[in-house]
Order: structure tokens, then sequence, then C-alpha cells
């Protein structure tokens, strides 16, 4: 049993003297180790299954109802214990939303390279929009149980009940299994996912952007986060908040949030000794979008998004050494999904 | 069996069902204020009628008619939907209380309501709409139907009219008379012919200050007949009453969001014709002043209208901040970007043949591009 191993993920203090040593080569293999110990309570059988599911997904064929049960089960078991700053890491190749666009998904690893060979960090927002929420998400979550230490994949604003009930998610399980269960149970996981991630010590990942109740990594890791996502608050602002040009705190014009200028990107990767904030959540037509002098990066990894925007996608590759490359890539050609089928996406007629 | 042009037709009349769902489900999620009564009526009319339409059988209609009104529409939809409506509503308003004895000419109006309210709300207007004879017929029997929509176009009658087949919906008369009303089945690319025009002009009032109004009706044909058209009403006014066109419109802007609607709406079998010939503001400028020779032309665009973009280079919203704040607040929306890119790529257009020394003077109170 490793509950040993598992202590320390839920122990501030500890947690903290984990960060600290994390340069330490040899803490470092340490704390790996702890997670392949994790890694070692999925049995043959599990191993097998989840290989199974991967396949049948990989061609774009969703799980049965009980499938996903069994995957979410599996899931929570992993993701509990991941904290909200959950450590990463390099090499690794960080990608923004995907937002159901399954076989854009399935591009995104043909350029990066498939999962384990190459890691990966996902920044949210997997459901929604695409016609394959169900598919993108039953695939992402497969990968995190299978290769834990491989893949982590943070909470995004649409990992949430009240969006999904607007933007598509719900609907199409409804559509897809003729019942809300699989959504019930996947936005139940979504309370479990960590809300930010932190490369190295260096690069701070998440979602939307930053807080004004934030001023430092250590208050990210003293919030709860195992609950759906609030209103307003710091959890709120981590997955909502955009960078903008004006200086200062902004009002967001999403709703949610805020928008945060230079002066606020530069002094919190000062307080926090970071070189990056990198975020996803806004489209961008290359793909991705520096902000605040290089302070922010923007990663969108949905090509031609919803189908309409006609933008290019990217993912950005951090190796040993730091040194950063975006890979841009544009949709795929989506095979056995012929385009006259498929509904054209809404303008104004 | 269609012939291409017909198909082609089909498509573009089924655009007012895109239109009206649009309208629908804005209306349902509470954006119009007072909510459009008149929105429901028209659906009534579709439901019942659009099997009786070349093309459809029973079964195609009920087909089509349950996945474009069963959908959710995305709040981005829904707030362009009625971004669009209000500032074309207002726009059209303050002109009729500038010149108060007017007219508005609706081309394509298919299955608008906001004809129903200027009628309602502005009594010395006349307004006249055009439009293919199918959609025409329709809204035809939407008024007939519907004593709401009978009183406030002021005709009244206490027969309901029952079509129950391809073949009477086929033999009834597309048009429509009432005091201040007039609805007239043409096809526009067809003007210039004497019969289609004498009946045009028949219920036009070419002594009135007049507004010629097109949403999502010239891009479907070419630069040449839109320029056809736009000199056929300019002729029938020169030296008799002032007339204007307002126009709302996409654009491709020659980029890869314009190149993406162009394979998308010709996935769906409609032709944007004026969409790369008239890419962005600047040469639909040039297209209304040079080649239609309109002297006084303003352009915008509804990113900018809506206060999305263009603040900081000093471009008022047409929409107020208690409006704004309102909407704001009726559905979440996470999807800013994608509501520039999309409103950016629709242009509002007002041009002007001023007669004597009537000009719209309220048209300096909004900011244009151009």
């Amino acid at each position: 049993m490793d509950a040993d191993a598992d202590v320390p993920m839920e122990d501030v203090s500890d947690e903290r003297q984990l960060q600290q040593s994390y340069d330490d080569a040899a803490s470092h293999h340490s704390y790996q180790q702890s997670y392949s110990l994790k890694n070692k309570e999925l049995s043959k059988s599990n191993i097998n299954q989840l290989d199974d599911w991967i396949e049948k997904l990989g061609k774009c064929e969703p799980l049965s109802e009980n499938e996903v049960k069994t995957l979410c089960d599996m899931a929570i078991e992993v993701l509990q214990y991941e904290q909200n700053v959950q450590p990463v890491s390099v090499p690794v190749t960080i990608c923004g939303d995907v937002h159901g666009q399954f076989h854009d998904l399935m591009e995104l690893f043909k350029i990066g390279g498939p999962c384990p060979d190459t890691n990966y960090l996902f920044m949210g927002d997997y459901v929604d929009r695409g016609y394959y929420s169900v598919e993108t998400v039953s695939y992402l979550v497969c990968m995190k149980v299978r290769f834990p230490n491989r893949i982590t994949i943070l909470r995004g604003n649409h990992e949430s009940r009240q969006i999904t009930q607007v933007y598509g998610f719900y609907d199409e399980c409804l559509r897809k299994y003729g019942s809300a269960t699989v959504w019930k149970l996947f936005t139940d996981l979504f309370d479990y996912f960590p809300i930010t991630a932190l490369v190295d010590n260096k690069i701070f990942c998440l979602h939307g952007g930053l807080s004004p109740m934030i001023e430092t990594i250590d208050q990210v890791r003293e919030l709860n986060r195992i609950q759906e996502v609030p209103h307003e608050g710091p959890m709120c602002d981590l997955l909502w908040s955009d960078p903008d040009d004006r200086g200062g705190w902004g009002i967001s014009p999403r709703g949610a949030g805020f928008t945060f200028g230079q002066d606020i990107s530069e002094q919190f990767n000062h307080t926090n000794d970071l070189s990056l904030i990198a975020r996803a959540h806004q489209l961008a037509m290359e793909g991705y979008s520096w902000w605040h002098q290089e302070a922010v990066v923007t990663i969108f990894s949905a090509p031609n998004y919803c189908y309409r925007c006609g933008n290019q996608a990217a993912i950005m590759e951090v190796d040993e050494q730091h040194a950063r490359q975006f890979l841009q890539y544009d949709p795929s050609v989506r095979p056995g999904e012929p385009t006259v089928t498929r509904k054209t996406p809404d303008y104004f007629l | 069996m269609l012939s291409p042009r017909q198909r082609q037709d089909k498509n573009v009349r089924a655009t007012d069902l895109d239109a009206l769902s649009c309208r629908s489900s804005a209306n349902r999620k509470g954006y119009f204020n007072p909510p459009d009564v008149y929105i429901d009526e028209l659906i009534i009319s579709y439901n019942k009628h659009l099997q009786f339409c070349s093309g459809y059988t029973n079964l195609s209609a009920s087909r089509t008619l349950r996945s474009v009104f069963n959908e959710q529409k995305f709040p981005l939809i829904n707030r362009g939907t009625y971004l669009r409506t209000k500032v074309l509503y207002d726009l059209v308003s303050s002109f009729c209380k500038e010149f108060a004895a007017c007219q508005i000419i609706s081309l394509g109006g298919g299955s608008d309501t906001k004809s129903f309210q200027w009628l309602e709300n502005i009594e010395s207007v006349r307004v006249i709409e055009i439009d293919f004879v199918e959609s025409v017929k329709i809204k035809k029997l939407a008024i007939l139907n519907s004593p709401k929509l009978s009183k406030v176009v002021g005709q009244t009658s206490d027969e309901s009219v029952i079509i129950s087949s391809h073949q009477s919906f086929e033999s009834l008369d597309p048009e429509f008379h009432a005091d201040r009303y007039h609805l007239i089945g043409c096809d526009l690319r067809e003007i210039k012919e004497k019969s289609v025009s004498d009946n045009l002009y028949k219920c036009i009032d070419t002594s009135l200050p007049t507004l010629v109004l097109s949403e999502c009706v010239l891009c479907y044909l070419s630069p040449e007949e839109n320029k056809m058209i736009l000199n056929n009403f300019s002729e029938a006014f020169l030296n008799k009453a002032y007339l204007s066109f307002l126009i709302y419109e996409p654009m491709s802007l020659n980029d890869t969001f314009g190149t993406t609607m162009t394979n998308n709406l010709s996935n769906r079998g409609l032709n944007l014709y004026t969409f790369d010939h008239l890419p962005d503001l600047t040469s639909r400028y040039k297209f209304m002043h040079d080649e239609c020779c309109i002297p006084n032309v303003k352009l915008t665009d509804m990113s900018t209208v809506a206060g999305y973009e263009g603040i900081k280079e000093g471009f008022k919203p047409w929409i107020d901040d208690a409006d704004l704040l309102r909407i704001n607040k009726l559905e979440l929306v996470d999807e800013i970007e994608e509501i520039k890119l999309l409103f950016r790529h629709y242009c509002l257009c007002y041009a002007e043949l001023p007669y004597g020394d009537k000009h719209f003077r309220s048209l300096e109170a909004y900011h244009w591009r151009i």
C-alpha cells in the first residue's frame, strides 16, 4: 500500500518542502517514484481494460455508460491526490482548449508525438462547442488514468455543470446516451481536476488567468478546489480571467473573472520567481499569442474553432533546458466524417 | 426536380428560417424588451405551410423545421441577433421620427417581424415588403390567420384561410394590401421587367421620403444585380423624393474566417456573391459611392456598433450602457473573441440620395467607421 506516498501530497507544508527541493535531481527522482508506486495500483486487468478503451475511443467510438462509470471512479482515485498546483517536470508539451474537436485532438498527438512518449499538460476546456465532447474527454481521462505521470489535465471553465448546459456537452450526452447520467458522472469528476500546474517551478499553467485575491502560488495551494466552479472568488478567477492591454485589474466582458494588465503579470511572476504564465481560454488566430512582453502566453489547441473561426491551433513544447517551441497545425481532415452531413455552424443569415 | 437556380433560391429562402429561429431563441431568452409578440405567429405559419413550398414534402418540411427550431442557439448568436435587430430597428425608427410621413421598403423581409412593430409604433409610416413569392405567401397566410397580425396591419377578417395542398398554395395570390402595409411577391433579379416593375411601383409611393432596408439579401446576388436593383430604386425616386438604403450584410475581410464562412455556407448550397467581390468596408464604400453613384455613404461593422472594438479609436457603441448591462446579465458569454471575430464580418451601410435639402440629420449621432 502506498498510503505513505500519498500523505505528502495532501499536506501543505510537506508539499512546499517537496516544491523547494524539486530542482534537486534526487528528490525529483523520488517524487516520480512515489507516483510510479501509485501507478502500480493499476492491475494488469485494469491496464488491459484501459488500453481497450483507449483503442475504442481512438476510433471516436464512445464508451458505454457503465464503462464511463468505472473510468470516472478510477480517475477520481488518481485525481483526488493531485494538488491544486500540480508539479510537472520538463520536458512537457503544453496544450490549450480542445473543445470536443476529437479529430483535431488526434492531430495534436500526431504533431506533438504520442502519449506516453511525449509528456502532456492540457490546460482545460475539453468539452462543449465541438461535436465530440464525450469522446474527447473520455479519451483524455483514460490517458490520465493509464499514464498518470505522463499527462496532466487541468480544469477549464467549461469543466463545470453550469457552462456545459449552455454550450453543448449536456445536450451531447443526452443525444449519445439517452440520459444525463454520463454528464453527471463527468461533471462530478471535473470537481477533482487540478486547477493549476507548475512546470519545474518556472512556468505557471492554468486555464484562465490571475486573480486579485491571489498574490502567491501558495495561496492557490490553500484553496478548496473540490467543488463546482464558483461564480466568483479566486478559483473562479483562475479559470475565467484574461490578460489585457490595459494595466491593473479590469471588469471582464465575460461576466466572470477579471482582466489583468502587464503590471499585474510582472508582479506575479516576480513574486513567485516565475519565467512565464501559460494559459489557454482565448481564441488565438495563430494558435498562440504572447502577452505582456512575453510574461504571459495564450495557447489555443482547437483549429478552426467551432468549425467557424478559421484559426490555426498550437501547442508549446518545453524541453529539458526550458527552451520553448510552438508547433502550429490546421484542422485535421476528418476521415469518416463527411462535411456535408455536418451541420453548418450558425451565422446571421 | 429543381433546377440548380431553383435549388439555390430554395436555399436562400431557407435562410428565413435561420433568421426566424434566431429571433425566436433570443426572444425566449429575454433579449427583446418588450418581447416580440409576432415571432410565434410566423412560426405557426411556417409550421403549417412550409410543406407546400416547392422542393418540400410534409416529411422534409417537418425535418427542416425541427432541426432549425429545436436546437439551442449559443449566446453569441442570441446576442448578435439582438444587436442586429435592435440597431436596425432603432435606426429606422429614428428615420421615421425625423421624416414623419415616410415609407420603408423591406427587401427579402421574409420572416422578419420589425415591419409589424413599425406599423404598431409609428403612425405615419407605410411599409412595403418584397420577397420571393413563396416567402410572401407564408407571411400573408400568417397575417390572415392571426388576429394579432391582422390587427397590426389594419385589416381584420373573420375568415381564416386554410391551405391544404401544394395546389392550393400554388394558386394563392401572394399579394396582400392594406392601408399602410403592402406585401409583394417578386424576384428582385427581374425588377427591370416591365410587369414586375409596374406591379412593384403601383404600391410604392415615390413622393414619400423612403428607406430601403436590405438584411442579408443582396449578398446572395451578384454585384451587377446589386447595382441594377439599387439603381432601379434610385431612378424611380430621382427628383421626386429622398431615398436611402440601409444594408446589413456579411463580408469576407479576405481572412481565414471569411474563407471558412464561404466553405461552410457553400456546403449548404449558399453562394455569397458579394462576399469576396466586396470584402471590406473600403471596397463597399467604393461600390456604393463610385459605382452606384450614391453621394452620401456611411459604413461600419457590427463589432464596432456593439462596442466590442473601436472604443479606443473613439467610436461610440450604438447600444447604451444600461442595455448592454441588461443583456450581459441574460447569459454567461464565454465567446468574447469569437463574438468580435463574427461581428467584425458583418457590415452596416447607410447610403442616401438627398432630395433638395432633405437629409437624414440624426445619422450624425451614430458613429460610423467610414
